[in-house]
């Protein structure tokens, strides 16, 4: 059949025909995999969407109310405190944006040559798998008025015999949120930079190109910025959106740091789509698309700033300048970078006290009794919740770690990277606020008839736990020799071995990582579970965010702790499986 | 007065092994050429003067530049220019741009428009004239070495290092650039040391030659 066939190896049509010819089932699920995840992606986000539009302009059959109108948006504009509510949520998602960006990027500069770039990250990245619900609580015991920062200055310097009547948290300026958010998303940002640093080529011409600037007279922070930062960049852009999409329309951090009385916009809207009174989810559609422009206008602007800064910079950066006060921003650096670690070690040591805390009076440092009381009674109660975290986890990450795996397996096949559309796809769960197409995806799913609450939440988990989990593979994916391959095909191994018997072992380590990752994803998700299942499904995200609201701040912490415990454990059998099983040989 | 480069006492270790030990004097314009196989620590030598030594060595000496010690300057404040194998050009900027970059900002340089002037000049001068506004991926080999010797010698350098800068080009390429980066440091009389494993840069820098073997 193949007689008269063209040589020219990887063709489009020669992958078409080798496909064809062969009749293996693993290279064809491999083939349609891309396809699978992109549907699996879009579908949902997309449907979700119309899940919402739709209700919006008061189609909803359920509550008879079948014509298109305009009601829920004038209901929705009539509503006391909506451009404050608007208002603090573009600001609280811009300006924790801007000092995680610029914080992270004084850190990369000021660093950038020592060592000490090396030890930050070790620092700072256990607490990207700190849920977003935990890391508010251990913040909220910080700034709260009898919290660890005002233990710690008291009462020697701030006179203070008894807790004052503090603004932190809840304040209505968001401030609260704001230190939540940036403390949370500059160890992402910084770890993303980090991230491509790592990268073969692109660090090593970047290092290269940093050492040509030292040698031309630029001082070290200067440098990088002029040398560096224009190439590094375009690898930060879609984490930086996904962090500004994320921080102008969460409802965990919100939701515990935030004011109520107006709180931030998404919040509002989880509250109105949750009333008693169904009608009252006209307006919250609306609602969800108002948040969804407010987001997609705060990215435009980003946009925009990026050309304007581009433009006006552009002369600057070949003006021969080649200092601008360096050493100043340098020692800036370092002590922000201490506070900025101070505060988040601060914030977890009052955690841990105060899970373990008896009498605790203010103003004093530690609690004059220990008990462990509250784990006892909270483990009591926690075994549901527990078994819905780790099922509902392994299950969602599984599914991703597969799935991820064949997209991967058939970009190596086709011989070629997956578009830029469909990596922008990956990150399309992560671009559009939750708030607005959680709430229609249910819809779908009840429409659709799904009864299992589990599977519903699982397969909401999936939407958010495939990002990750395909991100931290396909570097090291990626970075696989295809020769090895190549040669077991030579000795006539059919791609399915070759994948399985070759490829998967010299992933191991990085397949645990991206699991404890996917996991850990899965651990701290609060809208989705709440959502898609219908408030039957608790797990110890649920309850930590309804804890922290509500009860015992002692009990919150210890449902903190355990929500950063879990996704601690996957780490650190990820780390230790490895020096056991599939040793390679470069330990 | 031209700018003249010491190297006291040199003595540069990796782990407890001994890999060279060097004392030269080079004046204004004369090029020092050290040759060896891999290994024998040649780079290590160029990272030592310009201030970036890798952890894994260690040296006793001192680098005199113009007589001034800058041992124990960082990086940045050394004044000391490098070439390497590869052209290295910033690819966010254009080819005037990368040499704008290297030209200090001092006021005496005049405005905008003399620096870009002065940029064309050096153009025309390498044979590159109305290039400025390409895009230095776009460049042949040859071109790019030439770009980024104009951005090493327009930064004003004390000195000025060469860290096998031919061996990228073929064979009438490299007599080419050789002639055009030789006939650049004595018109600058800026005091040179070129590594490389070539006999014939050797000869062509005419200058004294020590041999790395071990």
């Amino acid at each position: 059949m193949s007689q008269g066939f063209d040589k020219i190896a990887k063709t489009q049509a020669r992958a078409h025909l080798i496909v064809l010819e062969q009749t293996d089932w693993f290279t064809r699920i491999v083939t349609l995999s891309p396809k699978l995840l992109v549907l699996i992606l879009i579908l949902p986000v997309l449907g979700g969407l119309i899940g919402v539009v739709l209700p919006a302009f008061g189609w909803v059959p359920a509550l008879d109310k079948t014509t298109l109108n305009l009601q829920g948006f004038i209901e929705l504009w009539q509503t006391p405190g909506l451009t404050r509510m608007a208002a603090l949520s573009v600001a609280t998602g811009l300006i924790s944006t801007l000092l995680a960006f610029v914080l992270a990027l004084m850190i990369l500069a000021a660093f950038f040559n020592s060592v000490w770039l090396q030890r930050i990250e070790h620092l700072l990245s256990p607490i990207l798998v700190i849920p977003h619900a935990a890391a508010a609580i251990a913040v909220g015991f910080l700034i709260a008025p009898s919290g660890m920062f005002a233990r710690l200055i008291s009462p020697w310097l701030s006179g203070w015999a008894l807790a004052p009547n503090g603004i932190l948290p809840h304040d209505p300026y968001g401030i609260s949120i704001i230190l939540g958010l940036t403390l949370k998303e500059l160890p992402f940002l910084l770890l993303m930079a980090l991230g491509a640093l790592a990268q073969p080529e692109l660090g090593k011409k970047l290092r290269q190109q940093y050492k040509v600037a030292l040698n031309l007279g630029y001082h070290p922070i200067t440098a990088f910025f002029k040398a560096v930062l224009p190439l590094l960049y375009p690898f930060l852009r879609l984490p930086i959106l996904a962090v500004l999409a994320y921080a102008s329309a969460s409802v965990e951090m919100p939701l515990i740091l935030g004011p109520n009385t107006p709180p931030t916009l998404a919040v509002s809207i989880m509250n109105w789509f949750n009333d008693v009174d169904l009608t009252l989810r006209i307006k919250a559609s609306a609602g969800a698309l108002l948040q969804l422009a407010l987001t997609a206008g705060l990215v435009a602007f980003w946009l925009g700033g990026e050309k304007a800064i581009k433009a006006c910079g552009s002369a600057s950066l070949i003006n021969g300048k080649r200092r601008y006060a360096d050493a100043a921003w340098q020692k800036i650096t370092g002590v922000l970078t201490v506070f900025v670690i101070g505060f988040m070690l601060l914030s977890l040591v009052g955690l841990a006290l105060w899970s373990i805390a008896g009498y605790w009076r203010f103003p004093a440092m530690l609690p004059e009794q220990f008990v462990w009381l509250h784990f006892d009674s909270a483990f009591a109660q926690m075994g549901t919740p527990l078994f819905n975290t780790l099922t509902i986890g392994l299950v969602s990450t599984a599914f991703a770690i597969v799935l991820a795996l064949l997209c991967l397996e058939a970009e190596q096949l086709r011989a070629r990277y997956l578009s830029n559309l469909t990596s922008l796809i990956i990150y399309l769960p992560l671009l559009v606020p939750s708030i607005a197409f959680l709430f229609g995806l249910v819809w779908i799913q009840q429409w659709l008839n799904y009864q299992s609450a589990f599977f519903n939440v699982a397969f909401a988990h999936v939407l958010f736990v495939l990002p990750y989990v395909f991100l931290s593979l396909a570097s090291s994916y990626r970075r696989l020799d295809p020769r090895f391959a190549h040669v077991a095909a030579s000795l006539g191994a059919a791609p399915i071995k070759v994948f399985f018997q070759i490829k998967l072992p010299q992933l191991f380590a990085p397949i645990l990582i991206a699991i404890a990752l996917g996991l850990a994803i899965s651990f701290g998700q609060y809208l989705p579970t709440l959502l898609a299942g219908g408030g039957r499904i608790a797990t110890i995200t649920t309850e930590a965010v309804t804890l922290a609201n509500g009860a015992s701040r002692r009990t919150s912490a210890v449902y903190a702790i355990i929500q950063m415990a879990l996704p601690l454990i996957g780490f650190i059998l990820a780390w230790i499986l490895p020096k056991y099983f599939f040793r390679s040989g470069a330990r | 007065m031209p700018s003249t480069l010491q190297i006291k006492d040199l003595q540069l270790f990796r782990q407890n092994e001994r890999l060279l030990s060097m004392d030269e004097h080079i004046a204004g314009g004369d090029i020092l050429t050290v040759m060896g196989p891999s290994g024998s620590g040649k780079s290590s030598l160029l990272n030592w003067l310009t201030g970036s030594l890798s952890k894994d060595f260690t040296a006793t000496g001192t680098v005199w530049l113009n007589d001034q010690d800058v041992t124990h300057l960082p990086a940045h404040m050394r004044g000391i220019g490098v070439l390497y194998q590869d052209a290295l050009l910033f690819s966010h900027l254009s080819v005037a741009g990368n040499i704008a970059f290297a030209m200090p900002k001092d006021n005496k340089n005049g405005g905008k428009k003399q620096r870009l002037e002065k940029i064309a000049h050096a153009l025309a001068q390498v044979g590159l004239a109305g290039m400025g506004d390409r895009h230095p991926d776009n460049l042949s080999g040859g071109q790019q070495a030439r770009v980024a010797l104009l951005r090493t010698l327009l930064g004003a350098p004390k000195a000025i290092l060469l860290d096998e800068p031919f061996s990228k080009l073929d064979t009438q390429l490299r007599k080419d650039t050789r002639q055009l980066v030789f006939e650049q440091i004595q018109t600058y009389k800026l005091p040179a040391i070129m590594v490389t494993h070539d006999e014939s840069d050797a000869e062509a820098a005419g200058g004294k030659i020590i041999h790395l073997d071990r």
